[in-house]
C-alpha cells in the first residue's frame, strides 16, 4: 500500500433513495451470504459506485460491512453446529496472505497495462472462475439431487488427498476430516487472491472446501463465513488506516444485511445439502454472464475491438442488471425453499428419534 | 449441587413436613409410580402414560420435579420460572388424576437426577418403577435407581399417542427447555431491548454525521473507531435481528439442528485413526 491517501475523498450526501437502495441490497446480499457463505458483496461495490461513491470508498465500505455480517452469520450457524472454527481460522489466515498476493498481482497489471488492462484481467478471471467452478458445482448439485438416499459421499479428489500423510496433519472435528495443511494452503491462498480480485473469495473458498478438502456443503459454507470474517477484518483495518471507510454507508448496509444473514442461516437448517450447491452455482453462472457482457467495454478501451459506443453502453448497463438479477434469483430460491420446508415441517409431526 | 432437599408441596403444605419425613407410604399402602421430570412443565404424554399404567395396575403416582440447576447464575430467574412452571404443571396433573380418581402426590427437589431418584426411592419404599420425562439421561437414572426405569416417546403433534421405550432424548437446549411458554415472550423482550440499543447507536452516529465523518476518516489509529463501532453494531443489531425473526416464529429447523449437533458430538470417534505400523516384539508363551 502507498502512504496515506493524499487526495481529498468525496463522501456522498445521503438521500432517501440511497438509504433504501443500500438497505435492500444489503438485505438480499446478507440473505445469500448467510446461506452460501459469501456473495452479495459483488453487487454492492458497483452498486455504491453507481450512487456516486468513489471507487476506493466503495471497496473499503464494502469490506467493512463484510466482516460483521460474516461474524453474525458465523455465530448463528455455529449454534446450529455447522461451523468448523479451526478450519475457518487457519484458512482465514492464509487467505489474508492470498489477499495481499492478489493486490500485488493486480498492482503489477495496473502498472503494466493500465486501468483498462486491469479491468479486463478482473473480468476475465471472473468469467473463467465462475464458468468453470460454477459449472462443476451445478453438475454436482444436479447429480446429488437425482441420487437416491441422503448419504453424503466425500468427493474423490478430497478422499485421495485425505489419505496422503504429509506433516503437519490437521484434524477438524466438526467437518469430520483429517488432512495435511499443505492442501489447505493453496485453497486458502486462491480464496484470498480471488477476494482481492473480485471481492467474493467464497466462489473459490466454498467449492475448494467441498471438493478439495472434503467438507460437506453445509459445513463449507458455514466455515467460509469465518474465513470471510478474518479476511474482512484484516482488509478493513488496512482501508480504515487510510481513512477510506464511510461508516454511514456501512451502517445502512448492515442494517439490512444482518436481517438477511440471520434468515439465510436459518434457511440452511431446512434444506438438503445439494440446495446450497444449487443456489451457489446458479448465482455464479448468472454473474458470469454479467461479467462477460462487461468485457467488450474494456476490449474497446484497449483498441482490440471497435464496437459502437451505444452497444457498449447497453452491454455495460445490462451487465449490472444481470448481476442484480443473479442476487435476486438466489434470494428467491432461498426464501422459497425456507418457507416451503417450514410449512412442510409444520404439517407433518416429527417423531422423536428412537 | 449434590445435596437434595426434598419437600412435598401440594397434598400437604411444605411447612408441615420436616425434611426427610414422608408420611405418604405409611398413609397409603398402594405402590407408587415415580414420574420424574427436570423440566418445569412435565410433558403431557408422560403424565397420560403414567396415569394409564397407574389406573390399570391400581397404583398411586408420585410426581417429582427436580431442579437440576438450582445455582444457575441468572439471579434466581431460572429457579423462579421453574417453580412457577411446576405449579402450573402439577395443577394439570392433579386435575387429570382426579378425573380418573388416581391419587397423585407431588414433590420437588434439587440436585442431580440420579441421586434425587435414589433418595426418593429410599424414602418412598413402595415405588415400583420410575418413568422419566424428556431431557433426562436414561443411563444416569438407571445407574442409581433400585427399580426399573422407563421413558416415554411421542410425536410432537399427536401428544396423546404414546409408546413405551427405554430411549430418551438428548438435551441440547439446556436451560431454555424448561419454559416453552415464556421463550417467545423472551424473544419479544430481547427484540425490544436490542432494537432500542440499535436505534440508539444509529441515532448517535447519524445525528452527529459531520463529527463522526471528521474523526472516522482521519486514518492512522483513528481506524479503530469505525471497527469498534461496527463490532458494537454487530452485537446489538445481530441480537436484535436474531430475536426479531425468533419473535416472528422463524427459527431453525429443530430436527436438523439436533442432527447437526449430534454429528459434531460424534465426529471425533469417526475420524480414521492411523494404524500403528511400527515393528514390535512379540512373545509366544
Amino acid at each position: 500500500m502507498h502512504g496515506p491517501v493524499t487526495e481529498v475523498l468525496q463522501f456522498i450526501d445521503l438521500t432517501t433513495y440511497t438509504v433504501v437502495f443500500l438497505f435492500i441490497v444489503g438485505f438480499i446480499g446478507g440473505l445469500v451470504s448467510g446461506f452460501i457463505g459469501s456473495g452479495g458483496a459483488f453487487v454492492l461495490t458497483p452498486g455504491m459506485m453507481s450512487l456516486g461513491v468513489p471507487g476506493t470508498v466503495a471497496v473499503a465500505s464494502n469490506m467493512c460491512h463484510k466482516f460483521p455480517k460474516a461474524l453474525v452469520g458465523a455465530i448463528k450457524r455455529y449454534k446450529y453446529g455447522q461451523v468448523d472454527i479451526k478450519l475457518g481460522l487457519i484458512m482465514g489466515v492464509f487467505a489474508e496472505i492470498g489477499v495481499q498476493v492478489g493486490i500485488m498481482i493486480q498492482r503489477h497489471i495496473l502498472e503494466k497495462f493500465g486501468p483498462a488492462g486491469s479491468n479486463l484481467y478482473v473480468s476475465f478471471i471472473f468469467v473463467l472462475v465462475l464458468v468453470i467452478v460454477g459449472g462443476y458445482v451445478m453438475r454436482d448439485a444436479i447429480k446429488m439431487k437425482s441420487a437416491v438416499g441422503d448419504a453424503v459421499v466425500t468427493p474423490p479428489i478430497a478422499k485421495r488427498l485425505q489419505k496422503i500423510e504429509l506433516w503437519p496433519m490437521l484434524t477438524f472435528k466438526t467437518a469430520n476430516l483429517r488432512i495435511s495443511m499443505w492442501f489447505l494452503i493453496p485453497v486458502a491462498l486462491a480464496t484470498g487472491m480471488l477476494a482481492a480480485t473480485i471481492a467474493v473469495g467464497g466462489f473459490i473458498g466454498v467449492p475448494g472446501l467441498m471438493y478439495i478438502i472434503g467438507a460437506t456443503s453445509i459445513v463449507a459454507s458455514a466455515s467460509e463465513l469465518v474465513i470471510a470474517f478474518v479476511m474482512g477484518l484484516g482488509g478493513t483495518l488496512i482501508w480504515a488506516y487510510y481513512g477510506t471507510v464511510d461508516i454511514r454507508l456501512v451502517m445502512i448496509i448492515l442494517a439490512g444485511s444482518l436481517f438477511g444473514v440471520q434468515l439465510g442461516a436459518i434457511g440452511t437448517t431446512y434444506v438438503k445439502d445439494y440446495m446450497i450447491k444449487y443456489v451457489m452455482a446458479t448465482i455464479m453462472l448468472i454473474v458470469a454472464v454479467s461479467r462477460f457482457l462487461a468485457i467488450p467495454k474494456y476490449l474497446n478501451q484497449l483498441n482490440v475491438t471497435s464496437l459502437s459506443e451505444g452497444i457498449v453502453k447497453i452491454m455495460t448497463q445490462t451487465s449490472f442488471y444481470v448481476m442484480c438479477f443473479a442476487l435476486l434469483v438466489g434470494a428467491g430460491i432461498i426464501l422459497f425453499n425456507l418457507f416451503k420446508a417450514r410449512s412442510l415441517e409444520k404439517a407433518i409431526p416429527v417423531p422423536v428419534r428412537g | 449441587m449434590g445435596q437434595e432437599n426434598t419437600s412435598i408441596f401440594t397434598e400437604q403444605s411444605a411447612t408441615e413436613i420436616s425434611e426427610g419425613d414422608f408420611p405418604a407410604p405409611a398413609r397409603n399402602k398402594t405402590p407408587y409410580i415415580l414420574v420424574v421430570t427436570r423440566n418445569g412443565h412435565m410433558a403431557e404424554p408422560v403424565m397420560d402414560y403414567a396415569l394409564n399404567v397407574a389406573e390399570r395396575l391400581k397404583y398411586s403416582i408420585l410426581a417429582a420435579y427436580i431442579n437440576t440447576l438450582p445455582f444457575y447464575r441468572d439471579g434466581g430467574r431460572r429457579s423462579k420460572l421453574f417453580a412457577a412452571a411446576m405449579l402450573e404443571s402439577s395443577k394439570l396433573f392433579r386435575e387429570k388424576g382426579e378425573a380418573r380418581s388416581i391419587p397423585i402426590e407431588h414433590t420437588d427437589a434439587s440436585g442431580k437426577i440420579g441421586r434425587a431418584v435414589k433418595h426418593l426411592c429410599h424414602l418412598e419404599k413402595h415405588i415400583e418403577f420410575v418413568v422419566i420425562d424428556q431431557g433426562i439421561s436414561m443411563k444416569e437414572v438407571s445407574s442409581q435407581s433400585p427399580v426399573p426405569v422407563f421413558s416415554v416417546i411421542y410425536t410432537q403433534a399427536k401428544a396423546g399417542r404414546v409408546s413405551k421405550t427405554t430411549h430418551n432424548r438428548t438435551l441440547n437446549e439446556g436451560v431454555s427447555r424448561m419454559s416453552t411458554t415464556t421463550s417467545k415472550k423472551r424473544h419479544v423482550k430481547n427484540c425490544f431491548i436490542f432494537g432500542a440499543l440499535t436505534a440508539g447507536l444509529y441515532a448517535a452516529v447519524f445525528t452527529n454525521q459531520e463529527l463522526v465523518m471528521k474523526y472516522f476518516t482521519k486514518g492512522g489509529f483513528f481506524a479503530l473507531l469505525p471497527v469498534a463501532v461496527v463490532f458494537a453494531l454487530s452485537y446489538v443489531h445481530g441480537n436484535f435481528t436474531s430475536s426479531f425473526w425468533s419473535a416472528l416464529g422463524i427459527e431453525g429447523s429443530k430436527t436438523t439442528a439436533t442432527k447437526k449437533a449430534d454429528i459434531r458430538k460424534d465426529a471425533p470417534a469417526s475420524v480414521d485413526i492411523r494404524k500403528d505400523t511400527r515393528p514390535r516384539a512379540q512373545v509366544n508363551a
